[in-house]
């Protein structure tokens, strides 16, 4: 089962439907109304998009350091950031900001799923983004803003950890269900 | 509009009716067997109701009537702190008992025999100003209200919020008088009006939040708004849109929110983007709209789709929940009607809601027009607080 927690987002249910294209349980709660039986069995947890900053969410931040290394952990946006704010990394406001803005990003690591150098449309919802350098064991930043070199994904391959800071579900991303397919088969 | 023997006695009566813009005219109903006020506590039951009426196919099979902006609220648990309020109804329905169909010809049916003959003379009301037109918050305070919310959007808490901005009037108004005017050059496609004893709205609202048929369920956003002028036309505006990048992102924004609304409720992989980033042309303006549409899952039913779609996400901002609490606090104005939704619910489930903007609200002799524009990233106060009175124009037009 995959269990998404929404971060009181406007976009959870795009992902809930992408992912419904790839497996065939998937729970889906509000932050405030986790149901942890269900959450305790799931083999993969999404921690969705949301407003805000990754310290507004601790009971997103208990569930990542409990399962960690247990479950699957995907976390998009808000929930890449969650998870780079628990491996120590720092989140600053960035001077250009992104909503509902497509760019291209590029596979910038060969660690990576996905192929190095292959470039591609994404959908970007975001104020905040990850200060560098980031270093936490395991971890490997793969796809950056072409133009900005924005941290764009983490993957950690070894513990079954990823994140993107743009939106694979958003209508603007040009393949985000093979994105989506490829990281739940891996 | 084609002369008419009943609709002439029902104009010059005190019955209260409704007019509905359709595709291809109007539809008129009236003699209203029930009246009812909702409200919180009563809400659910009322739309449990529908869903458990037996004989789906008897005549005139549907309540039509609206959802204020504050009954949405709370539907979806968010509170509204104590704000200043005319104390206009949160929600009124009303079942019809006649109907009469604007086309060609005119068609009228009705569950009384006698429905000809229903009617009680009333005093001829003029229209009558009695204040000229005020604006509850001027550039100033709009500039500040902007600047605070510029920050929280950097901030993440938001990525697009619609500040309400109000224009308001003492007068008395014939609805039946500006409602057919305004159709002469603002026949918007969810236009309609209310006349009821104490209270009238009249509206042009271009923008459709619901068409349910069957399991079909159809969202039209509108997010983009150019001005008209005399260098403008079909081919212009469609350029202006496609290359400005702050109209692209904020449409961009709202579809991922719409496409959102409707998964809550459809089959997952049903939901689709039928027709991508097309313009309409209205009197003043031209705007920016996408279709979007999916399949209702079985076990959803009418309260779910209410709760899930509305207010609709292009009049309030995104995320929806936590920029409804950000408008909230900062709003002192109740919105009323404004950004809530008019339409009717019939007894099989089928439905058509709009999205209450572009309209006059007449109660306790106050006018009331209401308009928003968005603060994203990149927009600037000036801009969106000219945008607010061209939406509101075509309006206020009607009162000179």
């Amino acid at each position: 089962m995959i269990y998404i927690i929404d971060h009181k987002d406007s976009f959870t249910h795009n992902i809930v439907h992408q992912f419904s294209k790839y497996h065939s349980n998937i729970e889906c709660e509000n932050y405030n109304k986790i149901d942890y039986k269900k959450l305790n069995k799931a083999d993969v947890i999404v921690l969705s998009a949301g407003p805000g900053s990754p310290k507004d969410y601790p009971i997103s931040s208990k569930i990542y350091n409990k399962f960690k290394r247990k479950k699957k952990i995907i976390g998009i946006c808000l929930g890449f950031q969650q998870i780079l704010f628990n491996e120590n990394g720092t989140i600053i406001k960035q001077n250009k900001i992104y909503h509902g803005f497509q760019s291209a990003i590029k596979v910038t690591s060969k660690k990576s799923l996905f192929k190095k150098n292959k470039i591609f449309k994404v959908g970007r919802y975001h104020s905040l983004k990850l200060q560098e350098p980031f270093v936490a064991k395991n971890f490997e930043i793969t796809m950056r803003c072409k133009i900005s070199n924005v941290a764009m994904a983490i993957e950690n391959q070894i513990d079954k950890i990823y994140g993107f800071q743009f939106h694979p579900e958003s209508f603007l991303t040009e393949n985000g269900n093979a994105l989506i397919k490829k990281i739940l088969s891996a | 509009m084609k002369k008419n023997h009943y609709l002439e006695k029902l104009y010059n009566s005190k019955k209260p009716f409704i007019v509905y813009k359709v595709k291809d005219g109007y539809d008129i109903y009236t003699d209203f067997s029930e009246k009812i006020f909702l409200n919180n506590s009563n809400i659910s039951s009322f739309l449990n109701r529908i869903e458990k009426i037996k004989n789906k196919k008897q005549f005139l099979n549907l309540y039509i009537g609206f959802f204020g902006y504050e009954i949405l609220c709370n539907l979806n648990n968010v509170k509204i702190p104590k704000q200043k309020s005319l104390n206009f109804p949160k929600s009124i329905f009303y079942k019809p008992e006649t109907k009469v169909q604007i086309r060609k010809n005119i068609t009228i049916k009705s569950s009384h025999k006698n429905y000809n003959k229903l009617f009680n003379k009333k005093i001829f009301n003029p229209n009558k100003i009695l204040s000229p037109f005020k604006i509850n918050i001027d550039i100033n305070k709009y500039k500040n209200i902007f600047n605070r919310f510029s920050k929280k959007i950097q901030e993440g808490n938001t990525y697009q919020i619609k500040i309400c901005t109000k224009y308001r009037n003492k007068s008395l108004i014939d609805p039946v008088n500006f409602f057919w005017k305004l159709m002469k050059t603002n026949a918007a496609p969810e236009s309609f009006m209310i006349r009821d004893k104490n209270f009238s709205i009249v509206s042009c609202s271009p923008e459709t939040l619901i068409e349910r048929k069957g399991q079909k369920i159809i969202t039209k956003p509108i997010a983009g708004t150019l001005k008209k002028t005399k260098k403008t036309n079909m081919r212009k505006a469609i350029s202006f849109f496609k290359n400005n990048i702050k109209e692209t992102k904020e449409h961009n924004m709202i579809v991922d929110m719409e496409r959102n609304d409707l998964s809550k409720i459809c089959i997952p992989g049903t939901v689709k983007l039928s027709k991508t980033k097309y313009v309409e042309e209205y009197k003043h303006l031209y705007h920016y709209v996408t279709k979007i549409e999916g399949f209702i899952k079985k076990k959803i039913n009418i309260k779910d789709i209410i709760v899930a779609m509305m207010p609709g996400g292009s009049v309030i901002g995104c995320p929806k929940i936590s920029t409804l609490n950000l408008l909230n606090l900062q709003e002192k104005d109740s919105r009323n009607i404004f950004t809530g939704s008019f339409g009717f619910i019939k007894f099989n489930g089928d439905m058509r809601f709009n999205i209450i903007i572009r309209s006059i609200l007449n109660f306790k002799n106050t006018s009331e027009i209401s308009v928003a524009s968005g603060v994203v990233v990149d927009s600037t106060a000036i801009h969106e607080f000219k945008e607010n009175y061209i939406k509101a124009k075509s309006l206020i037009d009607l009162y000179r």
